[in-house]
């Protein structure tokens, strides 16, 4: 048999037909191959690979955009505004036209007519994601959109962008209602609603709060102050009120007679931040002296008194 | 003017307007084919035995393609033994990724910003295109494969010895540049299992002493592979590397020609070579016998090939490069095994950690440099100067049991070291292998970095929203996650009775658990969780998590 195969000298009927076969073969793979592949598996591969980006797009956004967005998209009260509601994306839908499957846009988005944008929808998800926002347009965040494209000092690639692009807006065909997102900031700055209904005394001290520098330092959740070098006052009214009765403000106040009200203490910490240094700060313990000393004269009477007004209502 | 419009009249009063067309049309049929007339050529495709003096040899000496053909074989070298058409074969596949290589570098640039978009608009936009790729990447597979099994051939039946010394060392040279060829091309998709195979074949270089930054930025055009290095590895695929082989298959076919195909060993005495002296009794022209035979194994390969590319065989394309993830276990493509073999051989061949400590205390070498950079090349060195040590002057099977165990053993030695250079290591034994923490393999088993991996081939109905425990016994609905969940226990189970080939065990307590969410419309996330509590005491959570669209398409 092994003697049989290594001798094996094909006549020349067999050579012809064998070539033939084997010519024809290789036509017919051709052929079908053109029917099956490039007329139907083309499109079907470019269904494909629009899945596929999708789901790198997916990675990269729970890696780089989960942080501030949320990992649903919503939004993180005092990080990101949600982007995954309808007033931003609008609606869309898959569309057979002409045998191909295109997404079409059933209803627009509102945040794009707000900001008088002319590109479209990816247009400028793309834009914002790759170069970032330049400049703060307003007091709700603590700090514009980053840029995420390596052209402009982010981690992205080209690609990249396109893919968390493709992946954000493919939360449009069913978008989640408007209510349950964290809005966007409002055009030419302004502060954006928290779940604290706040009187016009204390929204014109949330003003102060957001204009005269505190958020540099100090955090405050819902408002869009995300210091991170002193205390965080999210709930200063509490902390001031346990804050007077502890041994340790007790021990360390000097040159000034200890506060005997919450309100009093605060005021006391903004007028003479030297008193009293607190332990901890977000970043290990607290330094004396980090806290400006002046703003019992930049800070106008009458502000002074809104600002007090809004952060009683942190508790 | 006058001289040949004479000559037409002539020719028009004799045969006729018909007859005169039919000749001059056969003239110029005669002119092309270098000395064949239509009915010359007719008369070989029918198979007819030659006129006498046969007119087939003349395009032998008249015409170009044929005079680097030889004009007849020895009878005896025309059977499937001694020389199963390697040799052709070889020849063939780089004609053939020529041309499929071609129709790529028509929808490809060479840039990382562009080359995977252009990997993608091939597969997705270009007609043929991802059958091209597919048979490309199946013929520079095929090539490794044919080349070296055409070298072992001619070490087998001892065709390397006098006079084709020669012939033997450029096939060696053809033998590497096939091997670049293959590795350089390697890296053009630019996706992550490109990057990481020439991130590793190229560190090689880069480890050299003396010359290895030079020649590692010569390689990549930076210290890592980049924008420089993508167009410095096309540039070799597309331009160097075929024109080194070009020329040294020129030289190599030309001392075929010269010296003939060598003779089965067992009809030649002792230091004879008889290929050249062919009785004219044993004479196979090439014209017709050589050519149809030789156009018989064209057509059956590459239909094979059109075959297997249309069904089975499909290129891999991972995701885009990312020079910031380093996937687990990335490997070198599988003809480098062997090398990778050979830089862990102290945990490979026991005993040979001797060799290493000598190594590095007494020369100063670090292993990688001698095994890799010394000990590789050497391997192959080896090859070059086969002929010229080989002292034996027959080539007849029963005199050379020395040389041909010599080969058996480096053969062995090659297989052995590809084996063990797989992150898997030698099967039984586990010598050479390569892993890391037990929860972080099942991970990798089920949800690999790269590359097809269980969980992703899964149908995307089956994978039902929810929180599942893994037991032996799940109930989630779906029989294909069903499945799934048991063979994740099983796995972990084993993994816990049995060490890996580094004694790592899973720990007693280990537990998993499976999340899926719908995270958007046709969106789905598939996060792996085991709870275990580690050799320290403190309890450990680990999570692997991947997305997952509907229409992606992975299932077959």
């Amino acid at each position: 048999m092994f003697k049989k195969i290594i001798t094996f000298r094909p006549s020349f009927t067999l050579r012809v037909l064998a070539g033939l076969f084997g010519f024809l073969l290789m036509l017919s793979v051709c052929m079908v191959t053109y029917v099956l592949d490039v007329s139907a598996n083309l499109s079907e591969r470019d269904i494909q690979f629009r899945g596929r980006l999708i789901e790198q797009g997916a990675r990269y956004y729970k890696e780089q955009c989960a942080r501030c967005h949320g990992a649903d998209g919503l939004g993180i009260d005092g990080s990101g505004p949600g982007i995954s509601n309808e007033a931003f994306l609008g609606k869309t839908e898959f569309r057979e036209v002409d045998g191909q499957r295109v997404i079409v846009q059933t209803t627009p988005s509102k945040r794009l007519a707000e900001l008088g944008y002319k590109g479209t929808l990816r247009d400028y998800v793309r834009s914002v994601i790759a170069s970032g926002l330049p400049i703060k347009s307003s007091n709700v965040w603590a700090d514009p959109h980053p840029p995420f494209s390596a052209s402009y000092g982010g981690p992205f690639r080209d690609d990249q962008i396109d893919n968390v692009t493709s992946f954000v807006i493919n939360w449009a065909q069913a978008p989640y209602p408007d209510a349950n997102a964290i809005p966007p900031a409002p055009i030419g700055g302004g502060v954006v609603a928290t779940a604290v209904p706040l009187s016009a005394e204390e929204t014109a001290g949330q003003e102060v709060y957001l204009k005269a520098g505190c958020t540099a330092c100090h955090a405050i959740k819902g408002v869009g102050a995300q210091g991170a070098v002193g205390p965080n006052l999210s709930k200063i009214y509490t902390v001031a009120a346990e804050r007077i009765a502890s041994e340790d403000y007790k021990a360390k106040l000097t040159g000034q007679p200890a506060a005997t009200t919450a309100e009093e203490y605060i005021i006391q910490s903004i007028h003479h931040p030297g008193a009293y240094t607190v332990q901890k700060c977000p970043q290990g313990a607290c330094t004396a002296g980090v806290m400006p000393q002046t703003y019992e004269q930049s800070i106008s009477a009458a502000d002074f008194k809104n600002l007090i007004a809004f952060l009683k209502t942190r508790k | 003017m006058a001289v040949i419009g004479e000559k037409l009249v002539k020719q028009l009063r004799s045969v006729g307007v018909k007859g005169t067309v039919a000749q001059r049309l056969d003239d110029a049929f005669t002119r092309f084919t270098s000395g064949l007339s239509w009915n010359d050529v007719r008369g070989v495709l029918r198979g007819d035995p030659p006129a006498k003096p046969n007119p087939r040899v003349k395009p032998h000496t008249e015409g170009f393609w044929f005079h680097i053909r030889p004009t007849f074989y020895h009878e005896a070298v025309t059977t499937l033994y001694p020389t199963f058409r390697l040799g052709m074969l070889s020849a063939l596949f780089f004609l053939w990724e020529t041309i499929t290589g071609l129709y790529l570098m028509i929808f490809y640039t060479p840039s990382p910003t562009a080359a995977f978009p252009n990997m993608i608009d091939i597969m997705t936009n270009v007609p043929f295109g991802k059958f091209m790729r597919d048979l490309h990447r199946i013929g520079a597979e095929g090539m490794v494969i044919v080349v070296t099994l055409h070298m072992m051939r001619t070490f087998i039946t001892a065709s390397y010895k006098k006079p084709r010394q020669f012939t033997w060392f450029t096939g060696v040279l053809l033998l590497i540049i096939t091997l670049f060829l293959s590795f350089s091309g390697y890296l053009l998709p630019w996706d992550q299992l490109a990057f990481w195979a020439v991130t590793i074949g190229t560190s090689m270089a880069d480890a050299a002493p003396l010359v290895g930054r030079e020649v590692n930025l010569l390689l990549r055009g930076a210290p890592d592979i980049g924008a420089g290095g993508l167009l410095r590895f096309y540039l070799f695929h597309v331009i160097l590397f075929p024109l080194i082989g070009l020329v040294f298959l020129f030289v190599h076919y030309y001392k075929v020609v010269r010296f003939g195909i060598s003779l089965p060993p067992e009809m030649e005495a002792v230091g004879d070579d008889t290929a050249r002296k062919v009785p004219p009794e044993k004479r196979v022209n090439f014209l017709p016998d050589i050519a149809t035979n030789e156009i018989m194994y064209t057509a059956v390969t590459f239909a094979l090939l059109a075959l297997l590319s249309a069904t089975v065989f499909a290129a891999p394309l991972e995701n885009h490069a990312d020079p910031k993830q380093t996937p687990l276990h990335t490997v070198a493509p599988w003809y480098f095994y062997w090398l990778q073999g050979l830089l862990k051989i102290p945990n490979v061949i026991p005993g040979l950690g001797f060799l290493d400590s000598f190594f590095v205390n007494t020369l100063g070498l670090t292993p990688k440099v001698f095994w890799g950079v010394i000990m590789g090349p050497a391997l192959i060195g080896l090859l070059f100067i086969v002929p010229y040590v080989d002292p034996n002057p027959s080539r007849r099977y029963g005199d050379r049991k020395v040389m041909l165990g010599i080969g058996a053993a480096f053969t062995a030695l090659i297989l052995y070291l590809s084996l063990a250079g797989r992150p898997l290591g030698v099967p039984l034994t586990g010598f050479g292998f390569v892993g890391g923490d037990p929860a972080v393999e099942v991970g990798q088993e089920f949800i690999p970095d790269e590359g097809e991996g269980i969980v992703k081939e899964m149908s995307f109905e089956a994978l039902v929203p929810g929180s599942f425990e893994v037991n032996g016994s799940p109930n989630t609905g779906a029989a294909e996650l069903d499945k799934l969940i048991r063979d994740i226990n099983e796995d972990i189970s084993i993994r816990k009775q049995q060490g890996d080939p580094n004694g790592r065990l899973m720990p007693a307590d280990a537990k998993g658990s499976i999340q899926i969410e719908e995270i958007q419309v046709d969106v789905r996330k598939f996060t792996l969780f085991i709870d275990y509590t580690d050799a320290k005491g403190k309890p450990q959570k680990f999570q692997k998590y991947i997305f997952l669209h509907k229409e992606s398409g992975y299932a077959h």
